[in-house]
Protein backbone atom coordinates (compact mmCIF):
# COMPACT_ATOMS: atom_id res chain seq x y z
CA UNK A 1 0.00 0.00 0.00
CA UNK A 2 1.61 3.12 -1.42
CA UNK A 3 -0.23 5.85 0.81
CA UNK A 4 0.71 3.87 4.02
CA UNK A 5 4.10 5.67 4.40
CA UNK A 6 4.40 8.11 7.49
CA UNK A 7 6.15 10.22 5.42
CA UNK A 8 6.42 11.90 2.35
CA UNK A 9 9.37 11.96 0.39
CA UNK A 10 10.54 15.16 -1.01
CA UNK A 11 12.33 13.36 -3.96
CA UNK A 12 9.37 11.16 -4.64
CA UNK A 13 6.55 13.15 -4.24
CA UNK A 14 7.87 15.74 -6.83
CA UNK A 15 8.27 19.32 -6.66
CA UNK A 16 5.24 20.42 -4.94
CA UNK A 17 6.74 19.34 -1.75
CA UNK A 18 9.19 21.75 -0.46
CA UNK A 19 10.33 22.72 2.96
CA UNK A 20 7.07 21.67 4.60
CA UNK A 21 7.34 17.91 4.38
CA UNK A 22 11.13 18.28 5.14
CA UNK A 23 10.19 19.81 7.99
CA UNK A 24 7.91 17.10 8.57
CA UNK A 25 10.31 14.21 8.40
CA UNK A 26 12.65 16.31 10.37
CA UNK A 27 9.91 16.57 13.32
CA UNK A 28 9.62 12.55 13.12
CA UNK A 29 12.88 11.90 13.23
CA UNK A 30 13.52 13.73 16.43
CA UNK A 31 10.54 12.66 17.87
CA UNK A 32 11.75 9.23 17.05
CA UNK A 33 15.05 9.76 18.18
CA UNK A 34 13.26 11.15 21.48
CA UNK A 35 10.80 7.82 22.11
CA UNK A 36 13.50 5.18 20.95
CA UNK A 37 16.84 6.42 23.19
CA UNK A 38 17.62 3.95 25.33
CA UNK A 39 17.37 6.16 29.17
CA UNK A 40 19.40 5.21 31.70
CA UNK A 41 18.42 6.69 35.13
CA UNK A 42 21.22 6.98 37.82
CA UNK A 43 20.49 5.68 41.98
CA UNK A 44 21.72 8.67 43.77
CA UNK A 45 24.76 8.16 45.54
CA UNK A 46 23.23 7.71 48.91
CA UNK A 47 21.13 4.47 47.47
CA UNK A 48 24.41 3.32 45.61
CA UNK A 49 26.20 3.14 48.95
CA UNK A 50 23.31 1.30 50.89
CA UNK A 51 22.82 -1.17 47.69
CA UNK A 52 26.71 -2.16 47.28
CA UNK A 53 28.08 -1.77 51.17
CA UNK A 54 25.14 -2.89 53.25
CA UNK A 55 25.24 -6.67 52.28
CA UNK A 56 28.93 -7.42 52.54
CA UNK A 57 29.13 -5.93 55.69
CA UNK A 58 25.65 -8.02 56.95
CA UNK A 59 27.82 -11.07 55.66
CA UNK A 60 30.72 -10.27 57.71
CA UNK A 61 28.60 -9.59 60.83
CA UNK A 62 26.66 -12.94 60.23
CA UNK A 63 30.23 -14.79 59.82
CA UNK A 64 31.53 -13.45 62.65
CA UNK A 65 28.70 -14.25 64.82
CA UNK A 66 28.05 -17.76 63.95
CA UNK A 67 32.10 -17.42 64.34
CA UNK A 68 31.97 -16.73 68.00
CA UNK A 69 28.78 -19.20 69.04
CA UNK A 70 30.98 -21.91 67.51
CA UNK A 71 33.85 -21.05 69.77
CA UNK A 72 31.62 -20.39 72.67
CA UNK A 73 29.47 -23.78 72.38
CA UNK A 74 33.48 -25.07 72.93
CA UNK A 75 32.87 -28.11 70.14
CA UNK A 76 36.92 -27.96 69.28
CA UNK A 77 39.51 -27.18 71.60
CA UNK A 78 41.02 -23.47 71.69
CA UNK A 79 44.24 -24.05 69.94
CA UNK A 80 41.77 -25.51 66.42
CA UNK A 81 39.12 -22.93 66.50
CA UNK A 82 40.14 -19.69 68.48
CA UNK A 83 38.05 -16.64 69.51
CA UNK A 84 37.27 -13.92 67.26
CA UNK A 85 38.59 -11.50 69.33
CA UNK A 86 42.48 -13.20 70.21
CA UNK A 87 42.63 -13.46 66.52
CA UNK A 88 41.38 -9.58 66.88
CA UNK A 89 44.28 -9.02 69.48
CA UNK A 90 47.35 -11.10 67.33
CA UNK A 91 46.16 -8.79 64.52
CA UNK A 92 46.81 -5.19 66.83
CA UNK A 93 49.77 -7.10 67.94
CA UNK A 94 51.49 -7.16 64.49
CA UNK A 95 49.98 -3.52 63.41
CA UNK A 96 51.07 -2.09 67.05
CA UNK A 97 54.53 -3.07 66.34
CA UNK A 98 54.70 -1.84 62.90
CA UNK A 99 55.73 -6.00 61.52
CA UNK A 100 52.79 -6.04 59.41
CA UNK A 101 53.97 -3.03 56.84
CA UNK A 102 57.09 -4.87 56.07
CA UNK A 103 55.58 -8.42 55.58
CA UNK A 104 52.91 -7.27 53.51
CA UNK A 105 55.00 -5.12 51.20
CA UNK A 106 57.69 -8.13 50.82
CA UNK A 107 54.39 -10.39 49.53
CA UNK A 108 52.74 -7.36 47.54
CA UNK A 109 55.47 -5.91 45.74
CA UNK A 110 56.70 -9.40 44.35
CA UNK A 111 53.58 -10.18 43.67
CA UNK A 112 53.34 -6.48 41.99
CA UNK A 113 56.78 -7.25 40.09
CA UNK A 114 55.99 -11.01 38.87
CA UNK A 115 52.44 -9.74 37.65
CA UNK A 116 53.90 -6.97 35.54
CA UNK A 117 56.27 -9.05 34.06
CA UNK A 118 53.78 -11.59 33.31
CA UNK A 119 51.58 -8.76 31.34
CA UNK A 120 55.07 -8.13 29.52
CA UNK A 121 55.19 -11.70 28.90
CA UNK A 122 52.15 -12.42 27.97
CA UNK A 123 50.75 -9.98 26.20
CA UNK A 124 53.02 -10.57 22.66
CA UNK A 125 52.31 -14.25 23.49
CA UNK A 126 48.51 -14.13 23.48
CA UNK A 127 48.77 -12.15 20.63
CA UNK A 128 51.13 -14.49 18.60
CA UNK A 129 48.67 -17.71 19.49
CA UNK A 130 45.28 -15.19 18.60
CA UNK A 131 47.08 -14.20 15.22
CA UNK A 132 49.45 -16.58 13.73
CA UNK A 133 47.57 -20.18 13.16
CA UNK A 134 50.85 -22.45 12.78
CA UNK A 135 51.71 -20.90 17.05
CA UNK A 136 48.28 -21.49 17.75
CA UNK A 137 48.22 -25.03 16.69
CA UNK A 138 51.49 -25.93 18.42
CA UNK A 139 51.06 -23.89 22.07
CA UNK A 140 47.59 -23.13 21.96
CA UNK A 141 46.42 -26.73 23.75
CA UNK A 142 49.26 -26.13 25.98
CA UNK A 143 48.72 -22.79 27.30
CA UNK A 144 45.07 -23.46 28.21
CA UNK A 145 46.10 -26.64 30.14
CA UNK A 146 48.58 -24.89 32.04
CA UNK A 147 45.76 -22.78 33.37
CA UNK A 148 44.36 -26.12 34.99
CA UNK A 149 48.20 -26.95 36.55
CA UNK A 150 48.38 -25.43 40.38
CA UNK A 151 51.33 -23.71 39.56
CA UNK A 152 52.46 -24.23 43.11
CA UNK A 153 53.72 -27.99 41.52
CA UNK A 154 56.55 -26.10 39.91
CA UNK A 155 57.48 -25.01 43.49
CA UNK A 156 59.35 -28.03 43.88
CA UNK A 157 61.09 -28.25 40.72
CA UNK A 158 62.27 -24.60 41.04
CA UNK A 159 63.95 -25.19 44.25
CA UNK A 160 66.05 -28.12 43.03
CA UNK A 161 66.87 -25.33 39.82
CA UNK A 162 67.09 -21.74 42.07
CA UNK A 163 67.74 -23.02 45.60
CA UNK A 164 65.88 -20.51 47.93
CA UNK A 165 66.29 -17.30 45.77
CA UNK A 166 64.24 -14.93 45.00
CA UNK A 167 63.97 -16.47 41.46
CA UNK A 168 61.83 -19.84 42.57
CA UNK A 169 59.20 -16.97 43.82
CA UNK A 170 59.31 -15.33 41.05
CA UNK A 171 59.47 -18.69 38.39
CA UNK A 172 56.41 -19.79 39.82
CA UNK A 173 54.80 -16.24 39.83
CA UNK A 174 55.29 -16.32 36.34
CA UNK A 175 53.87 -19.71 35.54
CA UNK A 176 51.01 -18.91 37.15
CA UNK A 177 49.92 -15.70 35.43
CA UNK A 178 51.00 -16.29 32.49
CA UNK A 179 48.78 -18.95 30.63
CA UNK A 180 45.70 -16.46 32.33
CA UNK A 181 46.69 -13.42 30.84
CA UNK A 182 47.59 -15.11 27.32
CA UNK A 183 44.43 -17.11 27.71
CA UNK A 184 42.39 -14.07 28.16
CA UNK A 185 43.78 -11.95 25.45
CA UNK A 186 43.65 -15.17 22.94
CA UNK A 187 39.45 -15.14 24.27
CA UNK A 188 39.17 -11.39 23.96
CA UNK A 189 40.28 -11.23 20.49
CA UNK A 190 38.54 -14.43 19.49
CA UNK A 191 35.34 -13.23 20.91
CA UNK A 192 35.69 -9.47 18.15
CA UNK A 193 32.21 -9.44 16.48
CA UNK A 194 33.74 -10.91 12.78
CA UNK A 195 31.57 -7.31 11.37
CA UNK A 196 34.24 -4.95 12.66
CA UNK A 197 37.56 -5.58 11.36
CA UNK A 198 35.18 -6.07 8.19
CA UNK A 199 34.49 -2.66 8.81
CA UNK A 200 38.57 -1.44 9.04
CA UNK A 201 38.83 -3.38 5.69
CA UNK A 202 36.62 -1.93 3.89
CA UNK A 203 37.53 1.43 5.03
CA UNK A 204 41.27 0.72 4.03
CA UNK A 205 42.75 -0.04 7.24
CA UNK A 206 46.22 -1.87 6.91
CA UNK A 207 47.44 -4.58 9.28
CA UNK A 208 48.84 -2.01 11.89
CA UNK A 209 45.92 0.21 11.82
CA UNK A 210 43.57 -2.52 12.10
CA UNK A 211 45.20 -4.21 15.03
CA UNK A 212 45.90 -0.64 16.76
CA UNK A 213 42.54 0.57 16.01
CA UNK A 214 39.85 -1.95 16.20
CA UNK A 215 41.19 -5.66 17.22
CA UNK A 216 42.53 -4.77 19.96
CA UNK A 217 40.50 -1.93 21.33
CA UNK A 218 37.87 -4.71 20.86
CA UNK A 219 39.68 -7.55 22.70
CA UNK A 220 40.32 -5.38 26.06
CA UNK A 221 37.27 -6.60 28.35
CA UNK A 222 38.77 -10.18 27.39
CA UNK A 223 42.07 -9.23 27.99
CA UNK A 224 41.44 -6.96 31.16
CA UNK A 225 39.40 -10.56 31.97
CA UNK A 226 42.68 -12.27 32.01
CA UNK A 227 45.15 -9.77 33.54
CA UNK A 228 42.05 -10.30 36.75
CA UNK A 229 42.56 -13.77 36.61
CA UNK A 230 45.86 -13.66 36.06
CA UNK A 231 46.59 -11.20 39.07
CA UNK A 232 44.63 -13.43 41.19
CA UNK A 233 46.74 -16.49 40.22
CA UNK A 234 50.21 -14.38 40.84
CA UNK A 235 48.79 -13.91 44.03
CA UNK A 236 48.15 -17.48 45.29
CA UNK A 237 50.89 -18.85 43.62
CA UNK A 238 53.22 -16.37 45.32
CA UNK A 239 51.77 -17.19 48.65
CA UNK A 240 52.03 -21.06 47.58
CA UNK A 241 55.82 -20.48 47.33
CA UNK A 242 56.36 -18.48 50.10
CA UNK A 243 54.66 -21.22 52.46
CA UNK A 244 57.02 -23.98 50.76
CA UNK A 245 60.57 -22.40 50.16
CA UNK A 246 61.06 -20.44 53.47
CA UNK A 247 64.69 -19.01 54.03
CA UNK A 248 66.24 -16.38 56.39
CA UNK A 249 67.81 -14.79 53.06
CA UNK A 250 64.06 -14.64 51.27
CA UNK A 251 62.63 -12.78 54.18
CA UNK A 252 59.56 -12.86 55.61
CA UNK A 253 56.22 -12.15 53.44
CA UNK A 254 52.56 -13.04 54.07
CA UNK A 255 53.07 -17.13 53.48
CA UNK A 256 56.10 -17.32 55.91
CA UNK A 257 54.27 -15.58 57.86
CA UNK A 258 51.26 -17.92 57.73
CA UNK A 259 54.01 -21.02 57.75
CA UNK A 260 55.39 -19.31 61.01
CA UNK A 261 51.84 -19.32 63.05
CA UNK A 262 51.27 -22.85 61.94
CA UNK A 263 54.82 -24.31 63.04
CA UNK A 264 54.28 -22.05 66.36
CA UNK A 265 50.87 -23.81 66.48
CA UNK A 266 49.71 -20.44 66.90
CA UNK A 267 45.82 -20.47 65.26
CA UNK A 268 45.24 -16.95 65.81
CA UNK A 269 48.21 -16.16 63.93
CA UNK A 270 47.58 -19.02 60.71
CA UNK A 271 44.30 -17.07 60.80
CA UNK A 272 45.34 -13.33 61.29
CA UNK A 273 47.49 -14.45 57.78
CA UNK A 274 44.62 -15.90 56.03
CA UNK A 275 42.77 -12.60 56.61
CA UNK A 276 45.71 -10.36 55.80
CA UNK A 277 45.93 -12.56 52.25
CA UNK A 278 42.48 -12.26 51.84
CA UNK A 279 42.49 -8.27 52.43
CA UNK A 280 45.10 -7.77 50.05
CA UNK A 281 43.83 -9.67 47.35
CA UNK A 282 40.27 -7.99 48.13
CA UNK A 283 41.92 -4.59 48.76
CA UNK A 284 44.23 -4.47 45.02
CA UNK A 285 41.04 -6.06 42.97
CA UNK A 286 38.45 -3.02 44.64
CA UNK A 287 40.81 -0.50 44.17
CA UNK A 288 42.78 -1.20 41.16
CA UNK A 289 40.73 -3.78 38.75
CA UNK A 290 37.08 -3.11 39.13
CA UNK A 291 37.22 1.05 38.49
CA UNK A 292 39.35 0.04 35.40
CA UNK A 293 36.62 -2.57 34.65
CA UNK A 294 33.81 -0.45 34.98
CA UNK A 295 34.65 2.05 33.13
CA UNK A 296 35.97 -0.37 29.98
CA UNK A 297 32.44 -1.87 30.10
CA UNK A 298 30.25 0.80 30.83
CA UNK A 299 31.87 2.68 28.15
CA UNK A 300 30.96 -0.56 25.81
CA UNK A 301 27.11 -0.27 27.45
CA UNK A 302 27.98 -3.83 29.06
CA UNK A 303 28.10 -2.83 32.80
CA UNK A 304 25.10 -3.24 34.56
CA UNK A 305 24.44 0.36 35.66
CA UNK A 306 23.47 0.45 39.37
CA UNK B 1 -6.24 5.07 -15.76
CA UNK B 2 -3.12 4.21 -17.90
CA UNK B 3 0.47 4.70 -17.02
CA UNK B 4 3.42 4.37 -19.02
CA UNK B 5 6.22 2.89 -17.21
CA UNK B 6 9.98 2.56 -18.91
CA UNK B 7 11.42 -0.49 -18.57
CA UNK B 8 15.11 -1.36 -20.30
CA UNK B 9 16.66 -4.85 -20.40
CA UNK B 10 20.00 -5.36 -19.85
CA UNK B 11 22.69 -4.39 -22.37
CA UNK B 12 20.48 -1.64 -23.57
CA UNK B 13 21.13 0.92 -20.81
CA UNK B 14 20.94 4.84 -20.39
CA UNK B 15 22.18 6.69 -17.31
CA UNK B 16 19.69 8.92 -15.72
CA UNK B 17 22.36 11.59 -15.09
CA UNK B 18 23.88 12.33 -18.07
CA UNK B 19 26.61 14.36 -19.12
CA UNK B 20 29.11 12.44 -17.08
CA UNK B 21 30.77 9.95 -19.69
CA UNK B 22 33.34 7.49 -17.16
CA UNK B 23 30.80 5.14 -15.42
CA UNK B 24 31.10 4.92 -11.18
CA UNK B 25 31.00 1.41 -11.78
CA UNK B 26 31.02 -1.14 -14.38
CA UNK B 27 30.43 -4.96 -14.52
CA UNK B 28 31.25 -6.75 -17.59
CA UNK B 29 30.42 -10.77 -17.95
CA UNK B 30 31.26 -10.65 -14.18
CA UNK B 31 30.90 -14.34 -12.60
CA UNK B 32 31.85 -15.55 -9.64
CA UNK B 33 32.51 -19.64 -8.31
CA UNK B 34 33.19 -20.29 -5.17
CA UNK B 35 35.40 -23.48 -4.60
CA UNK B 36 36.07 -25.77 -7.22
CA UNK B 37 35.47 -29.40 -8.65
CA UNK B 38 32.27 -30.99 -7.68
CA UNK B 39 31.99 -28.64 -4.85
CA UNK B 40 31.67 -25.63 -6.65
CA UNK B 41 29.10 -23.25 -6.33
CA UNK B 42 28.32 -20.38 -8.87
CA UNK B 43 26.76 -17.25 -7.45
CA UNK B 44 27.05 -15.02 -10.07
CA UNK B 45 27.24 -15.82 -14.05
CA UNK B 46 26.88 -13.18 -16.72
CA UNK B 47 25.98 -10.36 -14.44
CA UNK B 48 26.76 -7.26 -16.60
CA UNK B 49 25.63 -3.86 -14.84
CA UNK B 50 26.65 -0.10 -15.27
CA UNK B 51 26.41 2.80 -12.46
CA UNK B 52 26.50 5.99 -13.83
CA UNK B 53 28.04 9.04 -11.64
CA UNK B 54 25.60 10.16 -9.23
CA UNK B 55 23.02 7.31 -9.94
CA UNK B 56 20.85 5.73 -7.28
CA UNK B 57 20.81 1.21 -8.56
CA UNK B 58 18.61 -1.09 -6.08
CA UNK B 59 19.63 -4.50 -6.70
CA UNK B 60 15.78 -6.59 -6.02
CA UNK B 61 16.37 -10.39 -5.74
CA UNK B 62 15.50 -13.01 -3.00
CA UNK B 63 17.88 -15.44 -1.42
CA UNK B 64 20.88 -16.67 -3.06
CA UNK B 65 20.55 -14.54 -5.16
CA UNK B 66 24.50 -13.70 -4.85
CA UNK B 67 23.70 -9.79 -3.74
CA UNK B 68 26.27 -9.92 -1.25
CA UNK B 69 29.11 -11.24 -3.14
CA UNK B 70 28.33 -8.66 -5.99
CA UNK B 71 28.68 -6.08 -3.53
CA UNK B 72 31.83 -7.65 -2.11
CA UNK B 73 33.09 -7.83 -5.85
CA UNK B 74 32.15 -3.83 -5.77
CA UNK B 75 33.71 -3.01 -2.39
CA UNK B 76 37.07 -5.33 -3.93
CA UNK B 77 36.96 -7.43 -1.02
CA UNK B 78 36.71 -10.47 -3.19
CA UNK B 79 38.09 -10.78 -6.94
CA UNK B 80 35.89 -11.98 -9.78
CA UNK B 81 36.18 -15.58 -11.53
CA UNK B 82 35.33 -14.67 -14.95
CA UNK B 83 35.02 -10.85 -16.63
CA UNK B 84 36.06 -7.47 -15.04
CA UNK B 85 35.14 -5.15 -12.40
CA UNK B 86 35.54 -1.32 -12.80
CA UNK B 87 35.11 1.19 -9.88
CA UNK B 88 36.01 5.04 -10.62
CA UNK B 89 36.35 5.59 -6.51
CA UNK B 90 39.21 4.78 -5.12
CA UNK B 91 37.31 3.26 -2.36
CA UNK B 92 33.82 2.39 -2.44
CA UNK B 93 32.52 2.91 1.21
CA UNK B 94 30.30 0.28 2.30
CA UNK B 95 27.01 0.37 4.89
CA UNK B 96 25.83 -2.98 6.18
CA UNK B 97 22.85 -4.52 7.97
CA UNK B 98 24.08 -4.05 11.19
CA UNK B 99 25.46 -0.47 12.26
CA UNK B 100 28.60 -1.73 13.16
CA UNK B 101 29.89 0.75 14.91
CA UNK B 102 32.79 0.79 17.37
CA UNK B 103 31.12 0.60 20.35
CA UNK B 104 33.76 2.19 22.87
CA UNK B 105 33.93 5.20 20.24
CA UNK B 106 31.73 8.19 20.66
CA UNK B 107 29.51 8.94 17.40
CA UNK B 108 31.51 11.63 16.04
CA UNK B 109 34.69 9.62 16.38
CA UNK B 110 33.38 6.54 14.57
CA UNK B 111 32.96 9.29 11.69
CA UNK B 112 36.03 10.23 11.94
CA UNK B 113 37.67 6.69 11.58
CA UNK B 114 37.89 6.32 7.76
CA UNK B 115 39.29 10.10 7.95
CA UNK B 116 41.51 8.93 10.84
CA UNK B 117 42.67 5.55 9.07
CA UNK B 118 43.48 7.76 5.17
CA UNK B 119 45.87 10.27 7.27
CA UNK B 120 43.37 13.31 7.22
CA UNK B 121 44.60 16.03 10.44
CA UNK B 122 42.72 16.15 13.45
CA UNK B 123 40.80 19.20 13.10
CA UNK B 124 40.12 19.07 9.65
CA UNK B 125 38.27 15.38 10.26
CA UNK B 126 36.86 16.69 13.28
CA UNK B 127 35.33 19.65 11.04
CA UNK B 128 34.34 17.00 8.25
CA UNK B 129 32.62 14.77 10.64
CA UNK B 130 30.88 17.43 12.55
CA UNK B 131 29.24 18.24 9.30
CA UNK B 132 27.88 14.63 8.10
CA UNK B 133 26.44 14.10 11.97
CA UNK B 134 24.57 17.58 11.09
CA UNK B 135 23.77 16.25 7.79
CA UNK B 136 21.94 12.59 9.39
CA UNK B 137 20.21 15.01 11.93
CA UNK B 138 22.48 13.92 14.96
CA UNK B 139 24.67 16.98 15.74
CA UNK B 140 23.41 16.94 18.96
CA UNK B 141 24.54 13.50 19.72
CA UNK B 142 28.10 13.61 18.63
CA UNK B 143 29.43 12.80 21.98
CA UNK B 144 27.18 9.42 22.75
CA UNK B 145 28.44 5.83 22.46
CA UNK B 146 26.70 3.94 20.25
CA UNK B 147 24.95 1.84 23.11
CA UNK B 148 22.99 5.27 24.15
CA UNK B 149 21.44 5.38 20.80
CA UNK B 150 18.49 3.87 19.36
CA UNK B 151 18.69 1.76 16.44
CA UNK B 152 17.87 4.21 13.79
CA UNK B 153 19.93 6.94 14.92
CA UNK B 154 23.07 3.93 14.59
CA UNK B 155 22.52 3.25 11.69
CA UNK B 156 22.46 7.05 11.01
CA UNK B 157 25.84 7.09 12.61
CA UNK B 158 26.89 4.73 10.36
CA UNK B 159 25.48 6.45 7.76
CA UNK B 160 27.61 9.47 8.03
CA UNK B 161 30.48 7.33 8.57
CA UNK B 162 30.10 5.54 5.20
CA UNK B 163 29.78 8.92 3.59
CA UNK B 164 32.70 9.82 5.19
CA UNK B 165 34.41 7.23 3.83
CA UNK B 166 33.33 8.39 -0.08
CA UNK B 167 35.15 11.06 0.25
CA UNK B 168 38.53 10.26 2.56
CA UNK B 169 41.31 10.45 -0.21
CA UNK B 170 41.28 14.44 0.59
CA UNK B 171 41.17 14.83 -3.41
CA UNK B 172 37.15 14.99 -3.35
CA UNK B 173 35.74 17.85 -5.62
CA UNK B 174 37.17 15.59 -8.89
CA UNK B 175 33.80 15.42 -10.06
CA UNK B 176 32.91 11.88 -9.93
CA UNK B 177 31.43 11.94 -6.70
CA UNK B 178 31.90 8.55 -4.56
CA UNK B 179 30.34 5.20 -4.27
CA UNK B 180 28.06 3.92 -1.40
CA UNK B 181 27.50 0.55 -1.75
CA UNK B 182 24.12 -0.56 1.37
CA UNK B 183 23.62 -4.50 1.87
CA UNK B 184 20.16 -4.03 3.31
CA UNK B 185 20.81 -1.73 5.44
CA UNK B 186 17.32 -0.80 7.14
CA UNK B 187 16.38 -4.39 7.16
CA UNK B 188 16.64 -4.82 11.01
CA UNK B 189 14.90 -1.68 11.82
CA UNK B 190 11.42 -1.29 12.71
CA UNK B 191 8.77 -0.17 9.82
CA UNK B 192 8.78 3.20 10.83
CA UNK B 193 12.22 3.93 11.39
CA UNK B 194 12.86 2.26 8.26
CA UNK B 195 10.24 4.43 6.42
CA UNK B 196 11.51 7.49 8.21
CA UNK B 197 15.78 6.69 7.49
CA UNK B 198 14.45 5.69 3.50
CA UNK B 199 13.76 9.40 3.22
CA UNK B 200 16.26 10.41 4.74
CA UNK B 201 18.40 8.22 2.21
CA UNK B 202 16.66 10.13 -0.15
CA UNK B 203 17.47 13.42 0.95
CA UNK B 204 20.83 13.00 1.87
CA UNK B 205 21.72 11.04 -1.97
CA UNK B 206 20.26 14.26 -3.51
CA UNK B 207 21.96 16.64 -1.84
CA UNK B 208 25.43 15.11 -2.52
CA UNK B 209 26.91 13.49 -5.74
CA UNK B 210 27.20 9.80 -4.63
CA UNK B 211 26.54 6.76 -6.36
CA UNK B 212 24.45 4.45 -4.71
CA UNK B 213 23.99 0.79 -5.22
CA UNK B 214 21.70 0.05 -2.22
CA UNK B 215 20.95 -4.14 -2.36
CA UNK B 216 17.51 -5.29 -0.97
CA UNK B 217 15.01 -7.96 -0.92
CA UNK B 218 11.87 -5.45 -0.22
CA UNK B 219 10.41 -4.68 -3.77
CA UNK B 220 8.47 -1.14 -1.96
CA UNK B 221 11.41 -0.34 -0.75
CA UNK B 222 13.59 -0.74 -4.34
CA UNK B 223 10.87 1.14 -6.17
CA UNK B 224 10.78 4.49 -2.98
CA UNK B 225 14.33 4.77 -3.14
CA UNK B 226 15.95 3.98 -6.60
CA UNK B 227 16.57 5.87 -10.17
CA UNK B 228 16.46 1.79 -11.54
CA UNK B 229 15.59 -1.16 -9.87
CA UNK B 230 17.63 -4.24 -10.94
CA UNK B 231 16.19 -7.87 -10.59
CA UNK B 232 18.40 -10.44 -10.26
CA UNK B 233 17.81 -14.41 -10.33
CA UNK B 234 18.96 -16.45 -7.84
CA UNK B 235 21.55 -19.82 -7.57
CA UNK B 236 23.12 -18.51 -10.18
CA UNK B 237 22.21 -14.84 -9.57
CA UNK B 238 22.56 -12.78 -12.89
CA UNK B 239 20.26 -10.21 -13.74
CA UNK B 240 17.00 -10.74 -15.12
CA UNK B 241 15.20 -7.49 -15.85
CA UNK B 242 15.61 -3.61 -15.15
CA UNK B 243 13.18 -0.91 -14.74
CA UNK B 244 13.69 2.96 -14.81
CA UNK B 245 11.65 4.46 -11.90
CA UNK B 246 10.50 7.88 -13.07
CA UNK B 247 11.35 11.02 -11.74
CA UNK B 248 8.30 12.41 -11.22
CA UNK B 249 5.80 9.26 -10.79
CA UNK B 250 2.78 9.31 -8.55
CA UNK B 251 1.25 7.54 -6.03
CA UNK B 252 -0.30 5.33 -8.52
CA UNK B 253 2.44 4.97 -10.64
CA UNK B 254 4.57 3.63 -7.96
CA UNK B 255 2.18 0.89 -6.45
CA UNK B 256 1.98 -0.81 -10.32
CA UNK B 257 5.69 -0.36 -10.91
CA UNK B 258 5.71 -2.02 -7.41
CA UNK B 259 3.19 -4.64 -8.18
CA UNK B 260 4.75 -5.45 -11.88
CA UNK B 261 8.53 -6.25 -10.04
CA UNK B 262 6.87 -8.48 -7.44
CA UNK B 263 5.32 -10.68 -9.78
CA UNK B 264 8.24 -11.00 -11.94
CA UNK B 265 10.15 -11.33 -8.53
CA UNK B 266 7.45 -14.41 -7.83
CA UNK B 267 8.24 -15.70 -11.09
CA UNK B 268 11.73 -15.73 -10.71
CA UNK B 269 11.42 -17.64 -6.98
CA UNK B 270 9.00 -20.32 -8.61
CA UNK B 271 11.03 -21.29 -11.02
CA UNK B 272 13.25 -23.04 -8.19
CA UNK B 273 10.17 -24.74 -6.82
CA UNK B 274 10.28 -26.99 -10.49
CA UNK B 275 14.12 -27.81 -10.48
Amino acid sequence: MPGSELLSDPGTDGHAAGGGSARDSAAVGAGLDALDTPTTRRRPLWSRVLRTGVPPLVALVATLAVWQLLWSAAIWSEYKLPAPLSVWHEFTKVVASGEIWGIVWTSVHRALLGFAASVVIATPLGLLVAKVRVVRAAIGPLLAGMQSLPSVAWVPAAVLWFGLTDATIYFVVLLGAVPSIANGLVAGIEQVPPILPRVGCVMGAGRIDSARLILLPAALPGYLAGCKQGWAFSWRSLMAAEIIAVSPQLGTGLGAYLKEGSDFNSMPGVIAAIFLILLVGIGIELLAFRPVERRILRSRGLAVTT
Amino acid sequence: MTVTIATTHPHAQTPPRPGRDAPAARLTGVGKVFGRGADAVTALTGVDLRVAPGEFVVLLGASGCGKTTLLNLLAGLDEPTAGRVEVAARRPAVMFQEPALLPWLSAVRNVELPLRLSGVGRSARRQRAGELLDLVRLSGQANKRPHELSGGMRQRVALARALAATTNDGTTNDGTGGLLLMDEPFAALDAITRDFLQAELRRIWRAGDNAVVFVTHDVREAVRLGQRVVLLSSRPGTVVREWTVPEDHTDADRATLTEQITDRLREVISTHARV
